[in-house]
């Protein structure tokens, strides 16, 4: 839609900042703006979550339903991840099919949630071949403040956490909780002039010349990368990100899903 | 859950609710950093927000009219805002939704003080349980108000339906489901009606007590909408000036 | 002078006298009523300033926009609007070629430029062709609600008089919400945060007294110096004028 250019004294002021150690709203460079999360906030789905990092807003729905398996896998449950850039959430966003921003993110939290074997999929399963549980993982960009990546990794794994099988209502028995075993957290990395800054607002998404966002789990391991933007990266600069990622999952995850 | 047997009890709802009684409604104004203006509004299980955009540069350019504004309404339901998943995307239920919503606002809004623009009004459905479009109307104009978007007035929407032989204000989802008509309205604190459909089988009188009922709900509403938009700011006014 | 501020919305009723009504307001029925969201102001006409809204160009307006394309002869420039400026290579202050354009003036430069012509169809058209005008190349620029620039500015432009003298920046406010400021860091940052609070609250009596206040504790001032301070502004008139009112 309309091509919000930014002027050149707004993108000096980012850069003069950071020669001085500063970001625009006071933030340290590895430093996360305020996040609050609720979950259960749609109770007719199985599980949910909104999640506000700074001014970014997202909302996750899981909806859990009996399925068939796929053939090659007769005895695993299916996970499903989807990602709408709402145009409520931005003046940048149009209605119409998902664009590859939405396409990346909502692949870049499945592979999070799936390599990580977060939900181990062979719990999931109610008769081999015949019927498993199809987890629908949905996330509903609200507000577009810069970092949807992270907000909509936290939101989903806080959905999923708080999420039910809803066994009752398919008639296979009592409902129980969805079997998680790890909680992967997402933590995403702008390069703006040589510098890296974690959780970047939505001006600094903007000028950076590079992102990563690294997914790692409770044990440090990491189970998902994302490189994106068109400026290269050097060794350094992503060792550096790595480590200061699984650091910041641990602080989260701590803080935030208490565990 | 399977028919229940009876709607309608000695006059109480399977909810509690008498016929005449609408359900609890919770709203927030400017809920949203990006949009112009929103407004999140909870009508009984309902949960939907909506935010307008505009006025603004119309895209694709061929879409402007040259004497005013193109206001354009998209109401959209989150997949898991419904029991069974629904799929992304627009399906034709929401695009005819989407129709009457938008001609249920237009009417009052000064568009030709903007011409070659456009007034972007989004609805999602985060939580269904009947009468969505109305809750959007309502989310909507408060949206449209926050925006600072010209307008004669606010449209305030409720539904009306049939169940047990009786005439119910606002249908919960059984209601819904199980009853014998569906009727949303919307309309101006005036009287003008801007929206009316009608689902089901009610006869000429029937329909006239229905009317008046939903009328005596939309302005209930109306109340509800002005009361949310001055707390925005009510906190703080403290009188009149001293300067 | 007393003013009654009260908060109406679309469709509220305001007057039975068309003859008072003003901005903000539609007659309908022979009566008058609210079309916006916002204050209502009774003094000699009935006014409603709407609490947020987009800004609407008007003819010598002065304007702060970013340039977001270089056409042909033509720079097309971001006014903070449902519609773009133009400004016209002859409307830039000296000659130059088509082919130089976009060497004087390019995409995301800001300048500070005049409406010069604004048509029915809402064409805008900007002239840089002014001493006041120029391309801002230092400072910063930040947006309030354009509705609120007159608050920003105050009566006879004391607010903005205050602003400037106790924060020491030069401040130019644009008639379409966005705000230039110059000066050091430390007293941008003030400046910025009174102009913010000064948005957040325009719509509440006492704000002038609150924004005295609010950057005297801010700038942390002592005792000592408060005295005179004031003793300085009753022979320089600003305190004055701002109790006048």
């Amino acid at each position: 839609m309309s091509n919000e250019i930014m002027s050149e004294l707004r993108k000096d002021l980012i850069y003069n900042l950071m020669i001085k150690g500063e970001r625009e709203d006071g933030r340290k460079f590895d430093e996360y703006r305020e996040i609050k999360i609720d979950t259960n906030v749609i109770e007719k789905a199985e599980g949910s979550a909104r999640v506000q990092l700074g001014d970014t807003h997202v909302v996750v729905g899981v909806k859990i339903q009996t399925g068939t398996p796929f053939p090659d896998t007769p005895d695993k449950g299916v996970i499903m991840t989807n990602l709408e850039l709402l145009p409520l959430a931005s003046p940048m966003f149009e209605s119409g099919p998902p664009r590859e921003d939405a396409v990346e993110l909502a692949r870049v939290v499945d592979r999070g949630i799936r390599e990580s074997e977060s939900i181990d999929l062979s719990k999931l399963c109610i008769t081999p071949g015949e019927k498993v549980w199809m987890v629908f993982i949905d996330v509903h960009v609200l507000d577009d403040g810069g970092n949807i990546m992270d907000a909509a990794s936290l939101g989903a794994i806080a959905a999923l956490m708080t999420a039910k099988l809803p066994a009752k209502r398919f008639d296979v028995g009592e409902d129980t909780p969805l079997p998680m075993r790890d909680v992967p957290v997402a933590v995403t990395a702008v390069e703006i002039g040589g510098t890296i800054m974690l959780d970047p607002s939505l001006n600094e998404q903007r000028i950076a010349g590079a992102k990563l966002t690294v997914i790692s789990n409770q044990d440090g391991g990491i189970s998902g990368m994302q490189k994106s933007g068109v400026n290269p990266l050097t060794t350094e600069q992503i060792n550096y990100i790595v480590d200061a990622a699984i650091e910041k999952a641990k602080e989260l995850r701590v803080k935030f899903l208490e565990i | 859950m399977a028919k229940p047997e009876k709607l309608i009890e000695n006059g109480i709802r399977l909810d509690g609710r008498k016929p005449d009684e609408l359900r609890p409604i919770k709203i927030k104004v400017g809920v949203l950093n990006r949009a112009d203006g929103s407004c999140y509004f909870e009508f009984g299980a309902n949960k939907v927000i909506a935010a307008v955009y505009g006025p603004r540069e119309v895209h694709p350019r061929h879409m402007q009219k040259s004497t005013s504004a193109v206001v354009r309404y998209k109401y959209n339901m989150a997949s898991f805002s419904v029991e069974d998943r629904k799929r992304p995307g627009p399906d034709r239920r929401s695009i005819e939704v989407s129709k009457v919503s938008r001609e249920a606002l237009e009417p009052v809004i000064f568009q030709e003080y903007f011409p070659r623009s456009a007034i972007d009004i989004f609805v999602e459905v985060l939580q269904a349980d009947a009468g969505t479009r109305t809750a959007g109307i309502n989310a909507a104009s408060i949206a449209l108000a926050d925006a600072g978007i010209p307008m004669k007035s606010l449209v305030s929407a409720c539904a009306v339906g049939k169940v047990d032989d009786t005439l119910v204000l606002d249908l919960n989802k059984d209601e819904d489901n199980y009853g014998q008509a569906d009727m949303p309205v919307a309309m101006t604190p005036d009287g003008k009606i801007t929206l009316l459909q009608m689902d089901g089988h009610l006869s000429s009188d029937e329909f006239k007590e229905g009317l008046e009922m939903a009328k005596k709900g939309c302005l209930a509403i109306a109340q509800l909408q002005r009361a949310a938009l001055l707390e925005k700011y009510s906190s703080q006014i403290v009188g009149e000036s001293n300067e | 002078m007393k003013m009654e501020k009260k908060i109406v919305i679309p469709g509220d009723f305001l007057s039975d006298d068309v003859k008072l009504a003003d901005e903000g307001t539609y007659i309908e029925d022979g009566k008058v009523f609210s079309s916006v969201f916002g204050i209502v102001s009774l003094n000699k006409q009935i006014k409603v300033v709407p609490l947020s809204g987009k800004y609407m160009p008007k003819r010598d307006d002065i304007v702060i926009g970013v340039v977001t394309e270089v056409s042909f002869s033509n720079w097309i420039v971001d006014i903070r609007s449902p519609y773009e400026g133009l400004l016209h290579i002859s409307e830039f202050p000296r000659r130059i070629d088509n082919a130089e354009m976009s060497k004087y003036l390019n995409v995301a430069d800001s300048i500070m430029a005049l409406v010069s012509d604004v048509d029915e169809s809402m064409k805008v058209e900007l002239t840089l062709n002014d001493q006041r005008l120029r391309q801002i190349k230092d400072g910063r620029v930040i947006e309030v609600t354009p509705s609120k620039v007159p608050r920003l500015i105050g009566k006879n432009g004391s607010m903005i008089s205050m602003l400037k003298n106790e924060t020491g920046c030069n401040i130019f406010i644009a008639q379409n919400g966005r705000v230039w400021l110059t000066g050091k860091d430390k007293n941008m940052d003030l400046a910025i945060r009174t102009i913010q609070k000064i948005e957040n609250e325009s719509h509440i009596s006492g704000l002038t007294e609150r924004i005295i206040k609010f950057l005297k504790e801010e700038k942390g001032i002592p005792e000592k110096k408060q005295v005179k301070k004031t003793e300085e502004d009753k022979s320089g008139g600003i305190l004055d004028e701002l109790l006048d009112k």
